[in-house]
């Protein structure tokens, strides 16, 4: 996964950046599995086309694995036509429930960090 | 699993990652390497002919078996009975040890030592009520004695029925402590192990 940088950041900036993407990911993860079951890499591919949360592959499994732990999916082994069984993950109602909050959450806290955000953006007020 | 989705440098990742995981029940570290193991041959599969370079790359976008080790760690710390605590697990995975050297069996000897110490206080503390002058905190110039049979010990016995709270407690302490020394260990020789198949992948 290549995570594309227009100019290098320091240190703080990417401690920000990292902290943020990890926040994010979690909802980012139930997001995919809103409307259909998905085994780990089809949960990627969903995160790489739509996001650039990623960093390693493999730190997205123990997020599934505590979700799973925390009853938000649920899991199951399924044989494939060709080639290995997969793993594949589903939200349970207690998920669906959970994401959509966070969901309603995102939405406010987005907007207004957006709105705080326009002046800086339009390069008001540039010391 | 074709040739390359059990290509050495795999296995050898996989092998370092048992071994950051094994703390964790069987059960659930099978789970996990399945899993994982599932990713890769998904990755190189979409590969038309993978070489080792794929290999390779497959496994670095994974992230180190460390780090993954890690971020399990961290992810179910919520759910700390995930992790194993029995010292009967923790002995049972120092025995796969000892088969792989020395440093092995040194650590195994010192669990053994450790476990074996912290139940002879708590048996003592089970007896002192059935045999009190044989059993107790018996300070003598030769040093300390816990039993002995079937002539009570040399020196004086210093703690009398207190010695049964005395023994539980510093049998729990030392149990406690040989435990979380162990998964000290653990972890140590499982990053030197992680550095033996780096050097794998990266030859």
């Amino acid at each position: 996964m290549v995570l594309l940088r227009k100019e290098p950041k320091s240190e703080p900036t990417e401690k920000w950046e990292a902290q943020l993407r990890k926040g994010c990911l979690e909802l980012a993860i139930l997001a995919c599995l809103w409307e259909q079951r998905l085994y780990g890499l089809e949960i990627l591919r969903a995160l790489e086309q739509n996001s650039n949360l990623v960093l390693a592959e493999g730190t997205v499994y123990p997020i599934l694995a505590r979700l799973k732990e925390d009853g938000l999916l649920q899991s199951e082994w399924v044989e494939a036509d060709a080639g290995h069984p997969r793993k594949y993950y589903w939200l349970t109602a207690q998920g669906r429930q959970r994401v959509v909050s966070m969901a309603l959450f995102w939405n406010g806290f987005s907007a207004n960090l957006n709105l705080l955000l326009k002046p800086v953006l339009n390069g008001k007020g540039r010391a | 699993m074709n040739f390359m989705t059990s290509h050495p440098m795999i296995e050898s990742y996989f092998d370092a990652l048992a071994t950051q995981l094994a703390d964790l029940p069987a059960a659930k570290r099978d789970e996990v390497i399945r899993e994982l193991r599932a990713h890769v041959a998904d990755r190189l599969e979409q590969i038309a002919v993978p070489t080792t370079d794929d290999c390779r790359s497959v496994l670095a976008a994974m992230g180190t078996p460390v780090e993954i080790a890690r971020q399990y760690r961290l992810e179910l710390v919520l759910s700390r009975s995930a992790w194993k605590i029995s010292p009967w697990s923790l002995l049972r995975t120092l025995f796969r040890w000892t088969l792989t050297g020395i440093q092995g069996y040194v650590i195994f000897i010192v669990a053994m030592i450790g476990y074996t110490v912290g139940m002879c206080l708590y048996v003592t503390a089970l007896l002192k009520p059935l045999f009190p002058h044989n059993v107790g905190f018996f300070w003598s110039e030769q040093g300390v004695n816990l039993a002995h049979f079937p002539d009570p010990p040399l020196g004086t016995e210093m703690l009398g029925p207190y010695y049964i709270p005395f023994a539980v407690f510093f049998g729990f302490l030392w149990t406690l402590g040989t435990t979380l020394t162990i998964r000290y260990i653990i972890r140590r020789f499982g990053k030197l192990k992680q550095k033996v198949a780096g050097m794998a992948v990266s030859a």
